[in-house]
């Protein structure tokens, strides 16, 4: 046995050498993603150049912009952003399933859990690197992730990568897609502690997820003020480029305003369900703590 | 001449394609219907891999293994197997369990034996298998295996969880069982004394292959516990091991003849016999069935 | 012989309904999943049931009092309502969830179904409870296929009905045409051909790991792949129709899967993007575009090629499983 291990680490090598699986296949994924956003990258700029020209509504027999993707653009670009990000954005969900199954479920249906507290770990301290390790190794692989993909995706050409607000592309290109990933960990890990078995913990994390996800994209725009546009003329009524309605004003039948978040609210729309997100996972940390304590001496 | 209820031949079990072990390797017995096999042998012996090959939960290697004249997976109504953790469905209470055995042994299964098992370890019927203590597990799949009926009792480590009143009491149970029913019993354990008294036959495995085979009653005759003088010779009897104490020498052999007049001489145990060839892995096999003289 | 144990006619008192033998032992031991399913099965009903009715009523009232159907465009009828919220996000949910479902019966199927007896030993248990491994599995695949595919069908159905009833509300909410996935699935066969690949690409992860978590996460990644093949195949499975044009673009009709223009010598090339400068055009040869497409007829044809080709995947799934169990256990049939 090698001499004077300091205790932390020692109890970090053994998370890491436990789930050598996961490790691997976090690495992995991580490295095939990031060198896909460099490709993309790389190709970025001729995909652009290629959607120069369209007509909306298609008229006069040019290509329509709704269908330029099938014409000009690069396929390439768009189909591997798109794979990407959803990878990116769906990540939670792989997470808490494999916080709550493996990560805390399954040792503590086998036991390997009480073992550990038996080599002179604290129960709490068991908890404490579990979590502590793997939100390390996440934080560290999504940040990367999502600046190859800010860079990969240039000016973010809603023809190429999609509207900024689409949830996917939303939850991918900033730090809440951390916080998303931050919350999936913490919320298994409480699952997997509150049902003690792997499979239901598995279960019960990915439907919390599910939940959280959508709940969150149906509150998203009322994260942020809204903007308001008024008409000076109903007829030509016309929101800016790249906003996100939210609700429009009506005169009879006519329109005449709408509030609405210009793509300047994605930051701070961002930062408050980053927000909201590390709060929850905190929470969830926090009630996983007094769940265990609650449980063991 | 009785019925075959086992029988082994030139049997062997590897596992993993790469970095191949043997479980098991070359192994040859026979073992009489009605009998009460003790299997025998250090961890990683072989005696669970023989187990489950038996139970035609796994296919050999090599060789062949047939229990009850047939291949085992063509008789799996007529044999029963608790395997070593007691595997049994947690969410299920013991009358849903009991009720399992029911569903899938039609026309065998037999309520009265398995209740009775189950009742004298005074198990609420209603609980769930989760909550059940390591012994009550054992009860449970102790119940469910000898409930329907087998002809053929395939046991690993049963009582490795069990106190040792229950462990006595279950026992006697077993055994009362087996014999009202002529059922066969093989039995591992490496508490040799569990084993004593109960079974009449013998099966010491060692690194996979079998080092002592038959009836125990034979076996044990065929050894002596021998006290001399260190400098007196032992040929031609074969020492499976020997002790020197001072000038004085202790030993089990297998006497090829009759012993000098050197040596005092006792009937071993059946612990002393199978721990002297725990400790002596070198030491020949020897297979007293009465069909396949010393194959190994 | 004399061992031959006398069977005495066994007390075992006949229950007096239900299910009976190994499908009684596997709707006990997975009640919770049958639960699930069923409550899963009888929402879905109900949120279809409701969108058929009340919901798609109100919606449409909605709609008529927000002026959008006069015919005139409105910015505002892009946006649907409260009403039309709602309808639209029960449709949607209830098409999301069919499409959620095989993934959630592979990673079912692979975990909890196979994965985790193999771990724990309980499917040995049955295998020397008079229960020969291919019987076990047989039952494992037939029983859960038979509840997946009459709650799926019953939920396709409904879907259908909605979504043929309701077109022109469909329209005006701007809901998903006839050929995106998720619809798509949902109003044929396909919805259910996937469930049963899921539960088939389920098992057999279960039974190459015989373990439960590294089975569940090998089942939906596995099902992933698989499905994502499958699904860039979908357009290519029966011949596309192509309109001509010598002036501009066809009209946009279904699900189009390309398009560009047309040279003298009738060669298929990428779009000058010209735009009506004849000087342009026949510079670069161009008498025509044309369109490759799906038109709405062809729903049946692809929906049709397609389950054929997964309901055949999963059965080849089916057949390695069986193989696999039958050299690991050397069980005769």
């Amino acid at each position: 046995m090698s001499t004077a291990i300091p205790a932390l680490g020692g109890l970090n090598r053994t998370v890491l050498r436990v789930h050598r699986t996961a490790l691997v296949f976090w690495v992995l994924a991580v490295t095939a993603a990031a060198a896909a956003l460099i490709w993309m990258y790389v190709i970025g700029d001729e995909a652009r150049g290629g959607i120069a020209a369209c007509v909306s509504p298609p008229r006069d027999g040019g290509p329509s912009c709704a269908e330029i993707g099938s014409i000009t653009a690069d396929e390439r670009y768009t189909d591997g952003i798109r794979v990407v990000t959803e990878l990116i954005a769906y990540l939670m969900f792989p997470i808490a399933a494999w916080a709550g199954g493996v990560l805390v479920g399954r040792e503590l249906e086998s036991g390997t859990a009480r073992l550990a507290w038996t080599q002179s770990v604290t129960p709490a301290r068991w908890l404490a690197t579990r979590l502590a390790v793997p939100a390390v190794l996440i934080t560290a692989g999504i940040s990367v992730l999502v600046a190859l993909i800010l860079l990969a995706r240039g000016d973010g050409d809603p023809g190429l990568v999609g509207h900024w607000y689409q949830s996917e592309a939303f939850v991918s290109t900033g730090p809440t897609a951390v916080g998303h990933a931050l919350a999936g960990l913490s919320l298994g890990a409480l699952c997997g502690l509150l049902l003690g078995r792997a499979l239901p913990a598995a279960g019960l994390s990915f439907a919390a997820c599910l939940v959280l996800y959508n709940g969150l994209d149906r509150v998203r725009e009322h994260l942020w003020p809204t903007a308001t546009h008024t008409a000076t003329d109903a007829r030509t009524f016309q929101l800016p480029r790249e906003a996100l309605a939210v609700e429009w004003t009506y005169q009879g039948d006519r329109i005449v305003g709408a509030t609405y978040h210009p793509p300047s609210h994605f930051r701070p729309i961002q930062y408050v369900e980053t927000g909201i997100l590390l709060a929850l996972a905190a929470a969830a940390t926090l009630a996983a703590f007094a769940v265990l304590r609650r449980r063991t001496p | 001449m009785t019925e075959t209820a086992m029988e082994a031949a030139a049997l062997g079990k590897t596992f993993g394609r790469r970095r191949r072990k043997d479980a098991l390797d070359g192994c040859a017995f026979r073992l009489p219907a009605g009998s009460v096999c003790a299997l025998v042998g250090p961890n990683g012996a072989g005696k669970s891999t023989l187990l489950s090959l038996a139970a035609g939960l796994q296919k050999p290697t090599d060789g062949t293994l047939t229990v009850l004249g047939h291949a085992p997976a063509a008789v799996r109504e007529r044999l029963a197997y608790v395997a070593q953790d007691k595997p049994l469905h947690p969410q299920l209470t013991v009358d849903d369990t009991l009720r399992y055995g029911r569903e899938l042994n039609p026309g065998r299964w037999d309520d009265r034996v398995a209740e009775r098992i189950v009742d004298e370890g005074d198990l609420d019927r209603d609980a769930r298998v989760r909550t059940l203590s390591g012994g009550q597990r054992t009860r449970v799949a102790l119940a469910l295996a000898l409930g329907k009926r087998p002809e053929l009792l395939l046991l690993d480590e049963p009582m490795a969880d069990l106190d040792p009143l229950a462990r006595h009491q279950l026992m006697a149970t077993l055994m009362a069982d087996a014999a009202e029913h002529g059922t066969t019993v093989v039995m591992s354990s490496h508490v040799v004394a569990e084993l004593d008294g109960a079974c009449d036959h013998l099966l010491l495995l060692g690194a996979g292959r079998v080092r002592l085979a038959g009836p125990l009653d034979d076996l044990l005759a065929a050894h002596r516990l021998v006290t001399g003088r260190a400098d007196t010779s032992l040929d031609p009897h074969t020492v499976i091991e020997s002790r020197t104490t001072g000038r004085q020498l202790t030993a089990l052999v297998r006497p090829e003849g009759p012993l000098g007049d050197g040596w005092q001489s006792t009937a071993p145990t059946l612990e002393e016999l199978v721990l002297a060839h725990l400790r002596a892995p070198q030491a020949p096999a020897l297979s007293l069935d009465d069909r396949r003289e010393a194959a190994v | 012989m004399t061992t031959a144990v006398s069977i005495e006619k066994t007390t075992a008192v006949p229950s007096p309904r239900g299910p009976r033998g190994l499908v009684w032992t596997l709707l006990r031991v997975h009640r919770s999943a049958l639960w699930f399913w069923g409550m899963a099965v009888v929402i879905g009903v109900g949120a279809l049931l409701w969108a058929y009715g009340p919901g798609a009523d109100a919606a449409w009232a909605e709609f008529r009092q927000m002026g959008c159907d006069s015919g005139r465009p409105g910015l505002g009828c892009d946006l649907a309502g409260p009403a039309g919220g709602r309808y639209d996000t029960v449709v949607t949910v209830a098409a999301g969830f069919l499409g959620l479902l095989p993934f959630l019966t592979a990673a079912w199927a692979g975990g909890a179904l196979i994965g985790r007896e193999l771990e724990d030993g309980t499917a040995q248990l049955a295998w020397t409870q008079s229960v020969t491994p291919a019987r076990w599995l047989a039952a494992k695949l037939a029983v859960p296929a038979a509840l997946l595919a009459s709650g799926t069908l019953l939920l396709t159905l409904l879907h259908r009905t909605v979504y043929s009833a309701d077109g022109s509300l469909r329209t005006a909410l701007g809901s998903p045409e006839w050929f995106r996935t998720n619809t798509f699935e949902a109003n044929g066969t396909l919805a259910t051909a996937y469930a049963l690949l899921g539960l088939a690409v389920g098992v057999l992860a279960g039974l190459l790991h015989r373990r439960a978590l590294p089975a569940l996460g090998t089942a939906v990644v596995g099902l992933a792949v698989v499905a994502s093949v499958i699904d860039s195949l979908r357009p290519h499975l029966w011949p596309v129709e192509t309109l001509v044009d010598k002036h501009e673009y066809p009209e946009y009709t279904g699900m189009v899967l390309g398009d560009g223009a047309l040279t003298s010598t009738g060669a298929r090339v990428p779009d000058p993007i010209c735009v009506d400068d004849a000087k342009c055009l026949a510079e670069h040869d161009i008498v025509g575009f044309y369109r490759d497409y799906h038109p709405s007829s062809h729903f049946w044809p692809l929906q049709l090629m397609e389950t054929a080709v997964v309901l055949a995947v999963a059965a080849v799934a089916v057949l390695i499983a069986f193989g696999l169990l039958k050299r690991r256990t050397g069980a005769a049939v």
